[in-house]
């Protein structure tokens, strides 16, 4: 009975896409269908409820579509990594979509592709087979490109192709991989698939393997935009509309990420681990620098992405039961943190009409609310206590004991707040205050979405210590041993030295030879050819790392 | 011989999506590479039998689970392609060029 809930998760925000579409034809009744379709995407997020209690048992929950068994039918899984997936698509879908419906600009067009997007997220979360895995990542996909490029601006177009060059590329390689391992094994469904690796001692053994596992990553890989992928994200999120930004650097790139640790847990990919965590502490820090060094807004927003996920990497990098758990607890704050930030950055865009962050100022005054908001995303991405970047990090701090890209992501904190003080600036008090006319005032309903974000960043932050523990619960089944104390006084100290060093950084970059260095920075997002390069030297990494 | 074709077919797309300044060069490129994938899922399929997929006819039938794979796999195909060529041809209305490199350096200078 309850595995047949598993299908209605996929199918509610289908039919919510299609009361959307139907918008355009019976043209009077446009909103209320946008609004029908926001409401469908609560019944997944019941659903799930529901589902809690027997996946934390342990138990794994199959479906199989149209009653067909598992090597021809579909079949639907449901298990802790999908059940976490699955849950955070929920939860800032509903967001993003209830923040579009307050905007009122989007109509029924916008709201059936994001609604085609949040159902290929949860097939992607939520599906037993990997083709059915490219499937779904396909549908992700084209969906996001209509939405990069919904503006119809030069600059969102461009962005737009640039993304969909590349990820078909990555998709050709996924399936290139799926190919190799039907080849080899003969099934597809992953957990046939990770039982026959098994019986032939684990991909670790069998050359081809490596190949495949390469290809599936490099594929998946492209979507979680680590470097060397990571090129398309910085324009593709910088140009989509701002509630689009939020789902997608929110939500779209850690299901992908859970996809591939789902893959590299099962078919036995623990070899990768090592190139998995210097590619993420790298990636951290890289990416941290660009955000130092942008100007525009959204940009900086999106290179944070980047580096976030370089966190949430490079923890998993490492290994461990608690680096896992510290991995999907940093992934869930970053959705959190995160997609506040983009959406009220972004009303601040909207509201000033400006991108360049040097040429807003002084917005506090005007949206009070939306500046609390804000400020609460960034002390929570800074890792300030008592917010929930904070604790994440913490836990990613023991996760990563003794590990020797350490350094590397701590480095990444104080760079992140620097960055951080550097954007403040939006809301602050500034001399040009009067010239901020207002365009887009936000409405009661996108007010309440951020606030509902922020009291969320909180609360995660708060109860760190069991969330973390029923995130543990989810993935093995079992109580998390040990856990870092979180508020205690030592801890809340180590905070300061982030917080001067950071400080200083700002100083140095809002100088005139810091001004100069960031503009060069600025200057090295590279073109598409290059791009291309990146790509396949990444994939000779993966492939390569084996030996 | 038909392995080493297919993956010369592959390369080739590779090939014209990285070096053909023509963004609808890029966008072919990437459709022979696609098919050259389609093609190796299929071939592959045909090594295992002699007479189409059908129950009970006492031959030796070759295995229906790639072809089928594949048929979903060319309409996603059809789909991404035609969503790249719109694509192409609104920057082609916005900057009245089809060369890649001037498309992202005119983005560039729009941006602040």
């Amino acid at each position: 009975m309850t595995e047949n809930l598993l299908v209605w998760v996929l199918l509610t925000p289908l039919l919510g896409a299609s009361a959307a579409l139907a918008g355009k034809v019976l043209k009077p009744l446009e909103k209320i269908l946008c609004v029908l379709a926001t409401a469908s995407l609560m019944v997944p997020a019941v659903i799930l409820a529901r589902l809690s209690g027997p996946v934390m048992a342990g138990e794994t929950l199959h479906y199989s579509l149209g009653g067909w068994p598992e090597p021809y039918g579909i079949s639907l899984v449901m298990d802790g990594i999908s059940w976490i997936s699955a849950a955070l698509t929920s939860a800032i879908a509903l967001a993003v979509a209830v923040f579009s419906l307050g905007n009122g600009r989007y109509g029924s067009r916008y709201f059936f592709f994001l609604l085609m997007m949040v159902t290929g997220m949860y097939g992607v979360a939520i599906t037993g087979d990997l083709f059915t895995m490219f499937v779904f990542f396909e549908i992700i996909a084209v969906a996001v490109y209509v939405l990069i490029a919904w503006e119809g601006t030069a600059t969102g177009l461009a962005a737009s192709l640039k993304y969909l060059l590349l990820s078909t590329t990555g998709v050709l390689f996924f399936l290139l991989g799926i190919f190799l391992i039907y080849r080899d094994v003969g099934v597809l469904s992953i957990s046939q698939v990770s039982t026959a690796l098994r019986g032939m001692g684990g991909a670790a053994n069998t050359p081809v393997m490596h190949l495949a596992l390469a290809c599936l990553c490099v594929g998946i890989g492209v979507r979680t935009a680590f470097i060397p992928f990571h090129t398309w994200l910085p324009e593709a999120h910088a140009y989509a509309p701002h509630p689009i930004s939020a789902i997608l650097s929110g939500a779209m790139i850690k299901v992908s990420f859970f996809a591939m640790v789902r893959i590299i847990l099962q078919f036995g990919g623990e070899y990768l681990f090592g190139l998995l965590m210097w590619i993420g502490a790298i990636t951290a820090l890289a990416a941290v620098v660009s955000a130092l060094a942008q100007s525009d807004v959204k940009r900086l927003l999106a290179y944070h992405s980047i580096s976030q996920l370089g966190y949430i990497l490079a923890v998993f990098g490492a290994g461990s039961s608690i680096a896992l758990t510290a991995s999907f607890f940093h992934s869930l704050n970053h959705a959190l943190f995160k997609s506040l930030l983009f959406l009220t950055a972004g009303a601040a865009v909207s509201y000033s009409g400006q991108r360049n962050l040097y040429k807003i100022g002084g917005l506090g005054r005007k949206m009070p609310v939306f500046a609390a908001a804000f400020f609460v995303g960034a002390l929570s991405i800074t890792g300030i206590p008592p917010f929930n970047g904070f604790a994440s990090k913490a836990f990613i701090t023991m996760g990563m004991k003794n590990s020797p890209a350490y350094p590397l992501l701590w480095i990444t904190g104080f760079l992140t707040l620097a960055s951080f003080i550097k954007l403040g600036r939006i809301f602050m008090p500034s001399r040009n205050t009067e010239e901020m006319e207002g365009k887009h005032r936000p409405g009661t309903l996108q007010t309440i979405t951020v606030v509902t974000l922020a009291l969320a960043c909180t609360a995660t932050g708060v109860f760190g210590g069991p969330i973390a523990g029923f995130l543990h619960e989810m993935l093995y089944g079992s109580v998390l041993g040990t856990t870092p104390p979180l508020y205690s006084w030592a801890s809340i100290l180590k905070v300061i030295p982030a917080v001067l060093l950071g400080t200083a950084v700002f100083g140095l970059v809002t100088t005139s030879r810091g001004k100069a260095l960031s503009i060069k920075v600025q200057a090295l997002a590279p073109q598409l050819r290059t791009v291309l390069v990146f790509f396949f030297a990444g994939f000779l990494a993966f492939a390569a790392v084996a030996w | 011989m038909a392995w080493l074709l297919i993956g010369a077919i592959f390369l080739v797309g590779l090939w014209g999506v990285m070096s053909k300044a023509n963004m609808v060069k890029k966008v072919m490129g990437l459709s022979i590479a696609n098919s050259a994938i389609i093609l190796l899922f299929v071939y592959y399929g045909s090594l295992s039998g002699k007479t189409a997929p059908i129950e009970r006819t006492g031959k030796a039938m070759v295995d229906p689970l790639p072809q089928a794979l594949m048929l979903t796999a060319i309409v996603v195909g059809v789909c991404v392609m035609a969503l790249a060529l719109v694509l192409v041809y609104r920057l082609y209305l916005k900057f009245h060029t089809l060369d890649m490199g001037e498309v992202e350096r005119r983005a560039w200078e729009l941006h602040d």
